[in-house]
C-alpha cells in the first residue's frame, strides 16, 4: 500500500462519518422496516403463544435455535482476525481489527437475544440470573443453557470492551474535528484522552491482555453452544465431535461474513485505498483452510456413523443424505465446499469479488448446517412412531430476516458514528514500516562502510 | 498568584520530536517536567518510552484468581443451598461447576485489565491538564511543565533548534 | 424405605384401545388442541398408544405400545433444566414444576421417549367441557411443559389417607388413572422397593424388558411383551 500521509489517513477515514446520502437513508428505512416487522412478530408470538411459530412435537427448537448457534458462530470473527492476528503481529490485520470487532459485538447481541425468543415464557428469562429468589432457587449451574448464560455474557463483555478500548483515541480525533453538540458528545465518549506515552502503553498492554483472553473465551463459548446439543442423547447429537466441529464452523462463517462486510465497506464508503485485495487475498487463504477443516469434521462425523450403522443414527443419516432433507444437505455442502473450494483455491480467482461470492455462499452453507444438526436429528428420534417434520411459519421467517435486517443496520449506524477502520492503528503500522524501513537503510549504509 | 506556564513545541515528525527530547535531556530538564503527547503510539522511538514497566498482566491475572473463586463459590454454594437430585448427578457437579468457574475467572481477568487501565490512565478525565487539538493533526507535542523563568528561553531555543514548527506557551487548565 | 412407584404393562394383553388415553385426559386437565393442531403434532396426549404394523395385507399384524413417561432414574431431562422445573423426587418420579417451567423445551429434545409435552398456546376447554375439570390437578398455562405423572395427585391422596389412618399402603390400592380404565387390566401400578408387590413380581419375570434401555435412562416401567419382540424398530 502506498504509503499515506496521516493527514490523508484522517481525512479518508473520517469522511464517512459526515453526511447522510439519499441512498443511506432508503437503505436505513427498509432494513429498519424488516426489524421493525420483526419486532412485531416477535409481540404477536409472546402475545398468542408459540403455537404460531411451526415448532411442535417432536421438533421442539427449529429456526430460533438456528438463528441463536448461527449468531453466536459468525461473532467468532472479530476474534479470530483481531486476536490471533495481533498476537502473531501479522501486520496486514490493521485495517481489518475494527470491522471484524464490530461484526463480533454485533452478532453476539443478536444471537443473544434468541434464547429469550425461543422460551415459552420469555418473561421468566431472568431466572436465568444466579440472584437470591424468594423461594429460595438458584438456577440449575448443570444445565448447558446456564453455561450459556455465562459463556455469552463473558465473551459479550470482553468483546465490547476490546471493541470499545482502542475506539478513545479516535474518539478524540473526532472531538477534536468538530464543533457544538458532536464535539461535546465526542468529548464525553473520548474520555479526556490526550495521548500521553503513559496512555498509549498502558492501551497497547491492555488490549494484549484481552487479545490473549478473548481467545480461550471463544472457543468455550463455541463448545458451550454445541453442547446444548451434545449433552442430550438423541440420534447425531451425543457425539464427542460437537465442540471443535462447531468451533471450526464459527470460525468458518466468522471469517465469510468478515469478508463480505469489508466487501461492502469497501464499495459503499470508498476504501478501495485501504481495503486492499491483498487483505481479500489472505483472509481469502484462511476461508479455504477453514472450508478444508469443515469438510474434514463432516467427513469424519459422518463416516463414523455410517461405519457403526447403529439404526437410530443411520435413520439421521439417511434422512439427510437422500431423504427429505437431502435437497438442503446437498446444497449445504456446495455452499459450504463446492463452490468456494475452487474459487478460493485457484490463486485468479482468490479476487475481491471472487472471495465475496464465496463468502456468501459459505454463510448461506453455515445457516443450512445449523438447521441441518438440530431439525433432521430431532425429527427422528429413537421411537419411529414419533418421528416428525418441521416448517416454519411467518412468524419465524420474518424473525430470522429482522435479524439478518437489524446487523445490516447496526453496521450502516456505527460505519457513520465510528471510523471503521481504526485510524491510530493504521497509522502506527505505517510508521513502524517506514521506521523499519529506514532501520534496514540505515544498517545497510552503516554496513557498507 | 498566576498559574504556572507550561511551553511546549509541536513536531511534525517523529525524528524532530526524538531530536527535541534528546534537547531537553541535555539541558537537565527533569524528566518529571516533561510532557509528550502524539495522536498514534512511538513505540520504537524514546520519546514514548516514559513509562515504567507496567504489571498489568499480573493484575489481570489476579482479577482472574478472584473471579474463578466466584465463579465456584456461586457453583458450590448455590447447589448445596437447596439441593435437587436431577438425572441421578452429584448435588455437587464438577465438570459443570468447572465450567462456570472458568467462565467466571475469563471475566475477572478482563474486567480487571479494563478497570486497571481506567485507574492507572486516571481515564476518564476530561478537563485535562494540557490538551493541544493540534495534536490530532498529527503533530507530536513535546514539552516542559512549570520551566522556571531562567531556563524559559532556553528551552524555546532547543526546541525550535530541533525542529519544531510551533512553540506555545499557555497555562494549564486547574 | 421410601416408596418408588413404578409401572408394568403387560402388551399381551394391550388392545390397543385407548381409554388410558382418555382417562388421562380427564384426570390431568388435559385440554384438546382441536384437529388442525393435533395435525400440526401439537397434541398432548400423555399416554399414547404407539401403533406398529407387521407384514403385508392380508397378514398384517398391529402390535400396541402405550408410551408415557417411563420416571426414569437417570432421567435425561433432569439435568438440563435450567431452572429445576424438572427433578428427582425421593419417590422415584421425575418431577415437573410447572411454575418453575420458562419453556426452554430443552427437557422435551433430551426425552428419548418423546413423552413430554408443550403448551403451545393457552388451554380451552369448551362449555361445559369446564365442569369437568379436576380440581386437584393444576391447570398450565401457555409455555409450560407437562408430562405424565403417575397421577401424582392420587398417589399423595393416598399416601395422606394411609397416614391418617395410621396404616400401610396396600398394593393396588393407588391407581393412576390409565390403570383404573385399562379394560383388560394389562398396567399395573405399584411400589417397586416393596419385593412383594405385583409391579415388582413383573418386573423380575422372564418376560420382562425396558424400552430403550440401551439409551441408559434406567426407566421404571416394565413392559412385556408377548415375544421377544421390543417394538422400535428402525430402517
Amino acid at each position: 500500500m502506498a504509503t499515506k500521509s496521516a493527514e490523508q489517513i484522517t481525512v479518508d477515514l473520517l469522511r464517512p462519518l459526515s453526511g447522510l446520502s439519499g441512498r443511506y437513508l432508503l437503505a436505513a428505512t427498509f432494513f429498519g422496516g424488516v426489524v421493525v416487522a420483526a419486532l412485531c412478530a416477535f409481540f404477536y408470538q409472546v402475545y398468542a403463544g408459540l403455537g404460531v411459530s411451526g415448532l411442535r412435537t417432536p421438533v421442539f427448537w427449529g429456526f430460533y435455535i438456528t438463528n441463536f448457534v448461527f449468531w453466536i458462530g459468525l461473532s467468532h470473527a472479530g476474534t479470530l482476525i483481531s486476536a490471533i492476528l495481533r498476537l502473531a503481529n501479522a501486520t496486514w490485520r490493521r485495517p481489518v481489527t475494527r470491522c471484524a470487532e464490530v461484526i463480533t459485538v454485533f452478532a453476539l447481541s443478536i444471537g443473544a437475544t434468541f434464547p429469550i425468543i425461543h422460551l415459552g415464557r420469555p418473561w421468566l428469562a431472568f431466572w436465568l440470573f444466579p440472584y437470591p429468589s424468594e423461594r429460595g432457587l438458584w438456577p440449575n449451574i448443570r444445565s448447558p443453557l446456564l453455561w450459556d448464560f455465562f459463556a455469552i455474557n463473558t465473551y459479550l463483555m470482553s468483546s465490547v470492551t476490546f471493541l470499545l478500548l482502542p475506539m478513545v483515541p479516535d474518539f478524540a480525533l473526532v472531538r477534536d474535528r468538530s464543533e457544538g453538540l458532536k464535539k461535546r458528545i465526542y468529548g464525553v465518549v473520548a474520555l479526556g484522552w490526550t495521548g500521553t506515552p503513559k496512555q498509549w502503553h498502558r492501551l497497547e498492554t491492555a488490549m494484549h491482555i484481552m487479545a490473549i483472553a478473548v481467545i480461550p473465551v471463544a472457543v468455550s463459548v463455541h463448545s458451550i453452544v454445541s453442547w446444548d446439543f451434545a449433552m442430550a442423547p438423541v440420534p447425531m447429537w451425543h457425539s464427542t465431535i460437537f465442540a471443535p466441529y462447531f468451533v471450526a464452523g464459527a470460525i468458518f462463517s466468522g471469517i465469510a461474513a468478515l469478508i463480505l462486510a469489508m466487501a461492502l465497506l469497501r464499495k459503499f464508503l470508498h476504501l478501495e485505498e485501504y481495503l486492499l485485495p491483498i487483505h481479500f487475498e489472505n483472509l481469502g487463504k484462511l476461508l479455504l483452510v477453514m472450508s478444508l477443516l469443515w469438510f474434514y469434521f463432516v467427513f469424519a462425523e459422518r463416516l463414523t456413523s455410517w461405519y457403526g450403522n447403529e439404526s437410530s443414527e443411520m435413520a439421521v443419516f439417511w434422512t439427510t443424505q437422500h431423504g427429505s432433507y437431502s435437497p438442503l444437505f446437498w446444497t449445504m455442502v456446495a455452499c459450504n465446499f463446492l463452490i468456494p473450494f475452487p474459487i478460493l483455491a485457484i490463486k485468479k480467482l482468490r479476487t475481491i469479488t471472487g472471495t465475496a461470492i464465496a463468502s456468501f455462499t459459505v454463510v448461506i452453507g453455515m445457516w443450512l448446517e445449523r438447521f441441518l444438526i438440530i431439525v433432521p436429528s430431532l425429527s427422528h428420534k429413537y421411537l419411529t412412531y414419533s418421528w416428525g417434520t418441521y416448517r416454519p411459519t411467518w412468524v419465524e421467517i420474518t424473525i430470522t430476516a429482522g435479524t439478518f435486517c437489524a446487523m445490516v443496520l447496526l453496521y450502516m449506524i456505527f460505519s457513520k458514528i465510528v471510523p471503521i477502520i481504526s485510524i491510530w492503528e493504521l497509522k502506527a503500522g505505517q510508521h513502524v514500516k517506514t521506521h523499519a524501513v529506514r532501520l534496514v537503510v540505515r544498517s545497510s549504509e552503516s554496513g557498507a562502510d | 498568584m498566576p498559574s504556572p506556564p507550561v511551553i511546549y513545541g509541536l513536531f511534525v515528525d517523529p525524528e524532530s520530536a526524538e531530536r527535541g527530547m534528546n534537547a531537553l535531556h541535555r539541558a537537565e530538564i527533569s524528566p518529571k517536567k516533561i510532557v509528550v503527547m502524539s495522536a498514534e503510539p512511538f513505540d520504537d522511538y524514546s520519546f514514548s518510552k516514559m513509562d515504567h514497566e507496567t504489571p498489568m498482566p499480573w493484575i489481570a491475572a489476579a482479577g482472574g484468581l478472584v473471579g474463578g473463586m466466584c465463579g465456584f463459590l456461586l457453583a458450590r454454594l448455590t447447589q448445596v443451598a437447596y439441593p435437587i437430585v436431577t438425572g441421578g448427578m452429584p448435588i455437587f457437579a464438577a465438570w459443570p461447576s468447572g465450567i462456570v468457574t472458568y467462565e467466571l475467572t475469563m471475566l475477572g481477568a478482563v474486567l480487571t485489565t479494563v478497570v486497571t487501565l481506567l485507574i492507572t490512565t486516571k481515564l476518564p478525565n476530561w478537563k485535562p491538564k494540557l490538551y493541544d487539538p493540534e495534536v490530532s493533526n498529527g503533530r507530536i507535542l513535546i514539552g516542559v511543565l512549570d520551566p522556571t523563568d531562567a531556563s524559559r528561553a532556553e528551552i524555546e531555543n532547543r526546541l525550535r533548534g530541533a525542529g519544531a514548527v510551533k512553540i506555545k506557551a499557555t497555562s494549564v487548565h486547574r | 424405605m421410601a416408596h418408588q412407584w413404578g409401572m408394568a404393562i403387560d402388551l399381551d394383553r394391550c388392545t390397543g384401545c385407548e381409554a388410558c388415553v382418555v382417562a388421562c385426559h380427564a384426570e390431568n386437565n388435559i385440554s384438546t388442541v382441536g384437529e388442525q393442531q393435533a395435525a400440526h403434532s401439537r397434541a398432548k396426549h400423555w399416554i399414547r398408544v404407539e401403533r406398529y404394523y407387521e407384514g403385508e395385507f392380508p397378514d398384517v399384524t398391529v402390535k400396541f405400545r402405550p408410551v408415557f413417561c417411563q420416571q426414569c432414574d437417570a432421567a435425561p431431562c433432569e439435568p438440563v433444566c435450567p431452572t429445576y422445573a424438572s427433578y428427582h423426587t425421593s419417590e422415584g418420579l421425575n418431577g415437573q414444576v410447572y411454575n418453575r417451567c420458562i419453556g426452554t423445551r430443552y427437557c422435551a429434545n433430551a426425552c428419548p421417549y418423546v413423552v413430554r409435552y408443550f403448551n403451545f398456546f393457552n388451554p380451552v376447554w369448551e362449555k361445559p367441557l369446564n365442569l369437568q375439570l379436576n380440581p386437584d390437578v393444576s391447570v398450565r398455562e401457555v409455555g409450560v411443559m407437562e408430562k405424565c405423572t403417575f397421577c401424582v395427585q392420587r398417589i399423595k391422596a393416598g399416601e395422606i389417607a394411609a397416614e391418617a389412618e395410621k396404616r400401610n399402603l396396600k398394593d393396588g390400592e393407588i391407581q393412576p388413572a390409565c390403570v383404573q380404565s385399562c379394560p383388560t387390566r394389562a398396567m399395573v401400578f405399584g411400589d417397586l422397593s416393596d419385593p412383594e408387590s405385583e409391579v415388582s413380581r413383573l418386573a423380575h419375570s422372564g418376560r420382562a424388558t425396558k424400552l430403550l434401555e440401551e439409551v441408559g435412562t434406567r426407566p421404571k416401567v416394565t413392559y412385556l411383551p408377548r415375544d421377544s419382540w421390543h417394538g422400535n424398530e428402525i430402517g
